[in-house]
């Protein structure tokens, strides 16, 4: 009765914490657009996270092209620390 | 006596470590769904999945939860450990892929698990797979030490 009880109590009870956890931990992502340039397709977008947004060392790149903030090469390269 | 022991010790574990991957998957799964959009919009920027980012966002949290739910089946147990085992194999090779190509995009995993390194995120699923590892030998022995128990 009582192991009948534990065998239903313990995966209810690792559910509820894992949909309240996932509930509970929810966050927008900070998320920006950057640009880089395909020599045969232009500029392109694409998506970054704040590492490259904040960052001033390691270059970002995207398939080993440098991102920009803007579809410019005068606008300023992404960085990440 | 001590046979017998040895085989509730060894369920033991198999249970836990089940437990453990139910969390994990619901926890991940519902993470998931509950931010869909995001999910699709990171997935569209990863050139390898981008074709296929709208139904990828809601496959792989659907089989997240379809795993927890058989995990917890003492039926499906087995086949469920191997389908975690499978699913994390992929989703490790994904992040082997994105730290070769697109280290700058987050990880698309849900939850609190998105705030790690790439790096660290194949360390941690290098652990998961070997939990699976060790809950697939310890059922796959306790299933032969039956038959020849049988015979």
């Amino acid at each position: 009765m009582k192991t009948g009880f534990v065998k239903l109590a313990l995966p209810a009870i690792a559910i509820l914490l894992a949909v309240g956890l996932a509930f509970a931990t929810e966050e927008e992502p900070m998320l920006q657009v950057a640009h880089y340039y395909h020599p045969i397709e232009g500029w392109q977008t694409t998506m970054v996270d704040e590492n490259c947004i904040n960052g001033n060392q390691i270059p970002c790149t995207q398939d080993g092209y440098q991102l920009y903030e803007e579809p410019s090469f005068s606008s300023r390269e992404l960085r990440k620390d | 006596m001590n046979g017998q022991c040895n085989i509730k010790y060894k369920g033991t574990i198999v249970e836990a470590i089940c437990l453990l991957y139910t969390v994990l998957f619901v926890y991940a799964g519902s993470s998931k769904l509950l931010g869909l959009g995001d999910f699709k919009a990171q997935l569209a920027q990863t050139g390898v999945l981008a074709p296929f980012a709208g139904w990828v966002a809601w496959f792989v949290p659907l089989v997240e939860i379809l795993l927890a739910i058989l995990l917890l089946t003492k039926a499906f147990r087995l086949a469920a450990l191997y389908g975690a085992l499978v699913l994390m194999a992929l989703f490790t090779t994904y992040i082997a892929w994105m730290l070769r190509f697109s280290e700058h995009i987050p990880c698309s995993c849900g939850g609190v698990i998105s705030s790690m390194g790439w790096k660290s995120h194949l360390v941690f699923n290098a652990c998961w797979m070997v939990l699976a590892l060790i809950g697939i030998v310890l059922m796959e022995n306790k299933k032969s030490n039956f038959k020849n128990t049988v015979q």
